[in-house]
């Protein structure tokens, strides 16, 4: 039988690549963005709403276990960054970028983690960034709100591990999306040198460690952050 | 459509019945509206509250297309858990459904 994964932020970028890799691997997809998003696979369910919305984000997660059936894998993509000084960020902005990251991660987490503590398994994926370990400069709120992530991450592990739950943050380097298109270049080749493996990541960087936390031979490991281009 | 009291007390009694036999407790698999739920001397400990909670708003949820939020501020700041027995769980869920505004739809 086919697994359900809720993928939220499918419109375009790293959401995209993770729902097409695994609806070629005969996964059924429930993803959601702002606005409708044109993947056309038979197996890909859509909907339309803002992530930090309780209500729309309930309703899609009763609607996808009424209508496609159990949900085994959340991974929880929606996110949002603006590069800015401290000094020069609008208190609408950290709002935002809070309300999207953490709030739309959190309200997922606790809403799916009620289906999957009845199913006594389950699998949950939270996108974070190099940003928060590098302490990047320019970034204060988008790294605060995924260091917020990473501990969101860590203590769901312990309160939903005995229910048969692991949650997991992948930490992915830049990858070539909109979200990094307004950097300047000299600041991503600087960001980039400090990496141990100093490329742009790829968002194949990102699936095969997707892969890895899905699989079920990886059902004792949980409360971690995998960062990629050996970024610690 | 919002249930009537008979009908929300039907569907609460159900879930904590069921969730009774699934944890083979006969005071649970017997219960009535003054059953405890939560607090001292009660039968359900704190993950199972988690379980019987999300399973009513799942039911309410499928057979009347009310989508609640069971565990919000208003519950956590009364100085009585509205938890602690049957009826008072029926009674603010009663509420909830009142000011649901998908109710009026």
């Amino acid at each position: 039988m086919n697994k359900i994964a809720l993928i939220t932020g499918t419109r375009k970028g790293i959401g995209r690549g993770i729902a097409e890799h695994l609806l070629a691997k005969d996964w059924i997809i429930a993803g959601c963005s702002r606005r409708q998003a044109d993947i056309a696979h038979k197996n890909y369910h859509h909907f339309c709403l803002d992530v930090s919305s309780e209500k729309a984000a309930m309703r899609m997660v009763r609607t996808v276990k009424k209508e496609l059936g159990p949900i085994y894998a959340l991974i929880n993509n929606a996110g949002t960054a603006s590069m800015n000084h401290l000094l020069l960020t609008p208190t609408q902005t950290c709002h935002a970028i809070f309300n999207t990251n953490v709030m739309g991660g959190f309200i997922f987490m606790r809403e799916c983690a009620k289906v999957m503590t009845r199913q006594k398994i389950g699998r949950i994926i939270n996108i974070s960034s190099v940003a928060h370990p590098l302490n990047l400069a320019g970034e204060a709120v988008y790294a605060s709100s995924k260091a917020a992530v990473e501990s969101l991450t860590r203590i769901a592990a312990k309160e939903l591990g005995p229910h048969g739950i692991t949650v997991n943050a992948i930490g992915p380097t830049p990858i070539d999306t909109d979200l990094i298109r307004t950097i300047p270049k000299e600041t991503m080749d600087a960001l980039i040198q400090r990496q141990a493996i100093p490329r742009i990541g790829k968002i194949q960087d990102v699936t095969n460690c997707i892969d890895f936390l899905l699989r079920e031979e990886s059902e004792f490991v949980s409360g971690q952050t995998l960062y990629l281009g050996g970024i610690s | 459509m919002r249930p009537d009291r008979t009908e929300l007390t039907k569907i609460i009694l159900q879930t904590l019945q069921e969730l009774g036999q699934d944890l083979e407790k006969p005071e649970l698999q017997a219960a009535d509206e003054n059953t405890r739920l939560f607090g001292a001397r009660c039968e359900l400990d704190s993950i199972n509250l988690v379980n019987f909670i999300a399973d009513i708003e799942e039911r309410i949820s499928d057979e009347f297309n009310i989508h609640l939020i069971l565990a919000n501020q208003s519950a956590m700041s009364r100085s009585h858990s509205p938890f602690r027995r049957v009826s008072s769980c029926i009674d603010y869920v009663m509420e909830l459904i009142a000011a649901d505004s998908s109710t009026h739809e």
